[in-house]
């Protein structure tokens, strides 16, 4: 039925895992990945890319700074 | 209390360029100025440690954050009376917060061959093949790529070439979609992608290397993760 191929979906899936794509596109390259291992498995070492990131970035304002700004707004 | 009249200005207006000229929207309704500051306090403040986050991927290191910090924070109050309510107020911060980083802090640390950083080819970028030639592993590879401490992941982002570096943070960390980050580091949405493409295939690479110097199986071994 589909044309989406592992072509388009190692093309897209970028585009795919940062949800820039059209709803139609989105969905064949979902339906692709559900059907192929070895897309799936790329998908899942960017997807843990992602989170990774996100997880090491976190990061708390100090509180000295935190006071600094609002004193400031205050002034 | 709510939002005043829809004003014409665009959101890309009612940022301070690198110093205010006086919008020329005047003639829209003021608040208050306890108004607005109340505003700022509710809306703004809230964005602190998302914005400092980004602020020590920019500056790599806690004194200077704190100073971008403060000052996109002075320089967003001192706007904030030209921002839309209803616009996405995180992307006009994150403007202020990049603009306030290129232009007072990376001129002292920018490289000479960084301007043409996007027109480099990836094999200059000392970018390798290997991603797509141990396709077996690849389920080891993110399996090692999520065993990798904090650390190891903050130094691999900190190695890449800065405006990778920005275009990863702001899509992967703060979620942004590429014509917001576009419209943040001002530049065409094919570069973020490009940007983004390559900073994230050298943040990989630079992970899987790490991941190998720990002693996790990633590309080396034939099959699946012994370990």
């Amino acid at each position: 039925m589909t044309d989406c191929g592992c072509d388009k979906a190692k093309a897209e899936l970028e585009e795919f895992l940062h949800r820039e794509l059209s709803e139609s596109d989105l969905q064949d390259i979902q339906e692709h990945l559900d059907n192929c291992e070895d897309c799936s498995t790329e998908h899942l070492v960017g997807l843990t890319l992602i989170q990774k990131v996100q997880r090491a970035c976190q990061e708390k304002a100090p509180d000295e700074l935190r006071a600094s700004i609002l004193a400031a707004l205050d002034a | 209390m709510l939002v005043l009249e829809t004003p014409t200005h665009t959101v890309a207006s009612a940022l301070p360029g690198i110093d205010s000229t006086p919008m020329a929207d005047t003639a829209r309704p003021e608040l208050d100025p306890d108004e607005l500051r109340r505003l700022f306090a509710e809306q703004a403040i809230p964005y602190m440690d998302q914005l400092y986050a980004a602020a020590m991927r920019m500056t790599r290191n806690p004194a200077d954050a704190g100073d971008l910090v403060q000052e996109t924070y002075t320089k967003a109050f001192g706007a904030f009376g030209g921002f839309e309510q209803g616009t996405n107020l995180k992307a006009w911060l994150y403007r202020i917060l990049t603009n306030t980083y290129i232009n007072s802090y990376r001129k002292n640390q920018r490289s000479p061959y960084q301007g043409t950083l996007d027109e480099l080819e990836d094999w200059q970028l000392g970018s390798a093949e290997s991603l797509t030639q141990h396709r077996t592993t690849r389920s080891a590879e993110a399996e090692a790529i999520d065993h990798l401490p904090d650390s190891d992941v903050k130094e691999a982002l900190q190695s890449i070439p800065e405006d990778f570096r920005l275009a990863v943070y702001l899509a992967d960390v703060e979620g942004f979609a590429y014509q917001e980050i576009a419209d943040i580091m001002k530049t065409p949405v094919g570069t973020v992608m490009s940007r983004l493409h390559r900073g994230r295939r050298l943040l990989r690479e630079r992970l899987a290397e790490y991941a190998r110097e720990r002693g996790y199986t990633v590309a080396d071994t034939p099959s699946r993760s012994t370990r």
